[in-house]
């Protein structure tokens, strides 16, 4: 029987793999949920956004937070041009055409970051010089706490963005139901192209935060948004709780493989968990908007 | 009528010397198999580099009795699959003489395998291990991975660190660095208490790192290069499981360097004596041509050589010394040639090469080098 400093740890790397996928995941929802398709290039706006970010503070020496915001805002038009040239022109042809458009703009994001930001691994500074922390034994990054913390801060905005505001209600109205939409006035396309822009910016924000706790390169975005990915359709595809949720449990899952199983073993043991979870629950932890889910 | 002759013998004699006098000059092509995007694309950047500027250093001093060298360079994307089609479009429509490259177990097995079929000389640089009876056109310019374990284990030994974890990643890689390690722990009278595996894309190994300090290793090993290398030390900085990390033999680089340099961490990587340059102290047959290749290394590329410029311009140096030998580039004769080539300075050693050797370097040829602030500092 493990002792319990080394559960805790346990407890600690799933939460850490967990608070990656879980932000990775929402932004993938934002995006699902004003324009109805999965984006496969938002592992590479997650690069894109830590790449920035170490440039702007290691290179061009801005301080942290004007490198934040700029990237932000990068980002965010960033999203502005995909949604404007990639997927604008193919949004009528079918959901297969326009997740093949998103894979295509993955493959030519990660062809450009190439020259632009070279081969190798890029570091970035913990945003809190503070030591981990240790808990009866384990420890736990402070950076760490920091993505965690931003999760349930992003989850709780983004809740009360489309439960609350006009625009939020706007954004999902003309996600659902776009002729009913521009029938009350709805600018259905402004709104797709703001819901683009916010997806990426919050790629974006997932790939600063998370830069200090690994080593980015060009060609990192791959894995966590596979993660990601299955994390956000264990939470009910559409539902921000659902990703938010779906990613802890997939990195705690993952952490737990590792731990009782076989490190060997435990990405299978997640694909399988996956397949298993679909078959008992197809609509996900959460559920979807149709279901009520959030 | 006899004007006419001597014209048609004239004639006759250019048509058949022309071509001669044209194929003197022609330039030996090799071809080049480098992961020069996907996930090792760090590394094949490196071997390159080194490549090219040994290519031309070669055809600065007037290239191979007289015939200049030229490499066609092929990215394999960090695939086998691609690698294998690279090699592939070199020889059949580059019309190659030899292949030099590429990084990584599979990428060079995929190499080897074209060799194999095709009998064409290659050189690669990796922890792929070269069996002569069943490889004999594949050579190989990195360090055997047993030496790179045996040589930092003997130094675990003499320093009394004799209980050693592996954290390994999940592969051929992993495989390759535990099969050598109990290897090197039965030689030197190591235990080794604990092995646990890993996705090198993994954000968090600090699960598998607290199983590990809870056996009480006096050191770990992880075979790992990169970012991985990087992630296994970060994270055990973070759990302050604090005991000397060894790595893998191709973390001599600059990049690597700076991605550990904030963590002030014990790191031990086994590298070429071109990893530390200045650490040389001149006695080495191979200081000179080191300290020249790296000056001109910074020269060309404002950043020192490291271990794999070392065993790409290495690769170089084998098939240049082999058509010296063979003075032809067909396929057989130029393999025995490089299997001739003995007390022979590299820059990753003195190769010597043997029909039961395609390695050629022995594990005296490698040092040990601790990261430092001020660079890569040379464990005695």
């Amino acid at each position: 029987m493990p002792d319990a400093a080394l559960l805790l740890q346990i407890a600690f790397g799933g939460l850490s793999m967990g608070a990656v996928y879980a932000l990775l995941a929402v932004s993938l929802v934002m995006v699902y949920k004003v324009s109805r398709i999965v984006c496969f290039a938002q592992g590479e706006f997650f690069v894109i956004g830590g790449l920035t970010l170490s440039a702007l503070t290691n290179e061009a020496a801005m301080p942290l937070w004007a490198a934040f915001l700029a990237t932000l805002a990068l980002a965010g038009v960033l999203g502005v041009f995909a949604e404007r040239i990639v997927i604008r022109p193919v949004r009528h042809e079918g959901v297969g055409t326009v997740i093949v458009m998103t894979i295509a703009l993955s493959i030519s994001l990660q062809g450009i970051a190439l020259p632009v930001w070279g081969r190798e691994a890029h570091v970035v500074a913990p945003f809190v010089a503070t030591p981990p922390w240790e808990f009866f034994g384990a420890f736990l990054s402070a950076q760490v706490l920091l993505v965690i913390g931003a999760s349930v801060v992003v989850f709780v905005l983004l809740r009360t963005f489309f439960e609350r505001t006009t625009l939020g209600l706007a954004m999902r109205a003309a996600a659902e139901t776009p002729t009913g939409a521009r029938l009350v006035g709805i600018s259905v396309t402004r709104l797709t192209q703001f819901g683009w822009a916010s997806g990426v910016a919050l790629g974006a924000l997932a790939g600063m935060l998370i830069a200090p706790v690994v080593f980015l390169t060009y060609a990192s975005g791959t894995m966590p948004m596979v993660k990601a990915f299955v994390a956000m359709v264990v939470g009910g595809l559409s539902s921000t709780a659902g990703a938010l949720a779906g990613g802890f449990l997939v990195g705690l899952l993952e952490a737990c493989a590792i731990g009782f199983v076989s490190s060997e073993f435990a990405d299978a043991i997640v694909f399988l968990f996956l397949i298993g979870f679909l078959l008992v629950r197809p609509g996900g932890l959460f559920g979807n908007d149709a279901g009520g889910g959030m | 009528m006899r004007i006419r002759f001597v014209l048609a013998l004239l004639l006759c004699l250019g048509f058949f010397a022309a071509p001669h006098t044209a194929r003197a000059a022609d330039p030996y092509r090799i071809g080049a198999v480098f992961p020069l995007s996907g996930s090792l694309a760090w590394l094949g950047e490196y071997y390159q580099k080194a490549a090219q500027l040994q290519v031309d250093l070669i055809n600065g001093q007037g290239g191979v009795d007289g015939r200049p060298l030229e490499l066609v360079v092929y990215d394999d994307q960090s695939s086998p699959e691609a690698a294998a089609r690279a090699a592939q479009r070199l020889i059949s429509r580059d019309r190659v003489i030899a292949l030099i490259g590429t990084a990584s177990v599979p990428l060079s097995g995929a190499l080897a395998t074209v060799a194999r079929e095709q009998k064409v000389p290659t050189i690669v640089a990796s922890g792929y291990t070269v069996n002569p009876a069943r490889d004999p056109f594949v050579f190989n310019t990195a360090h055997k991975t047993d030496y790179a374990v045996e040589r930092p284990f003997a130094y675990f030994s003499q320093k009394g660190l004799k209980r050693v974890a592996m954290l390994m990643p999940i592969g051929p890689l992993g495989d390759v660095g535990i099969a050598s390690a109990e290897k090197a722990a039965a030689k030197h009278g190591i235990e080794l208490v604990g092995t646990e595996r890993f996705n090198p894309q993994s954000p968090d190994l600090t699960t598998q790192l607290a199983q590990l300090r809870a056996k009480k290793p006096d050191a770990l090993f992880s075979f790992v290069t990169g970012e991985a290398a990087a992630m296994v030390a970060r994270n055990m900085k973070q759990i302050r499981f604090d005991v000397p990390l060894l790595v893998s033999h191709g973390n001599a680089t600059p990049g690597f360097l700076k991605m550990i340099s904030s963590l002030d961490a014990d790191i031990l990587v086994p590298s070429g004596r071109l990893g530390a340059p200045d650490a040389l102290d001149g006695s080495e047959p191979n200081a000179r041509m080191i300290a020249e290749f790296n000056r001109r290394h910074v020269e060309r590329y404002k950043e020192p050589a490291n271990y794999f410029s070392g065993l790409a311009a290495d690769a170089v140096l084998l098939v240049a010394e082999g058509l010296r030998r063979s003075k032809t580039d067909e396929g057989e004769k130029l393999r025995a040639a490089i299997e001739g080539i003995h007390e022979f300075p590299g820059y990753s050693g003195v190769f010597r090469l043997s029909a039961t050797d395609h390695h050629g370097t022995s594990a005296d040829d490698l040092v040990l080098l601790r990261p430092t602030s001020s660079g890569w500092a040379l464990v005695k």
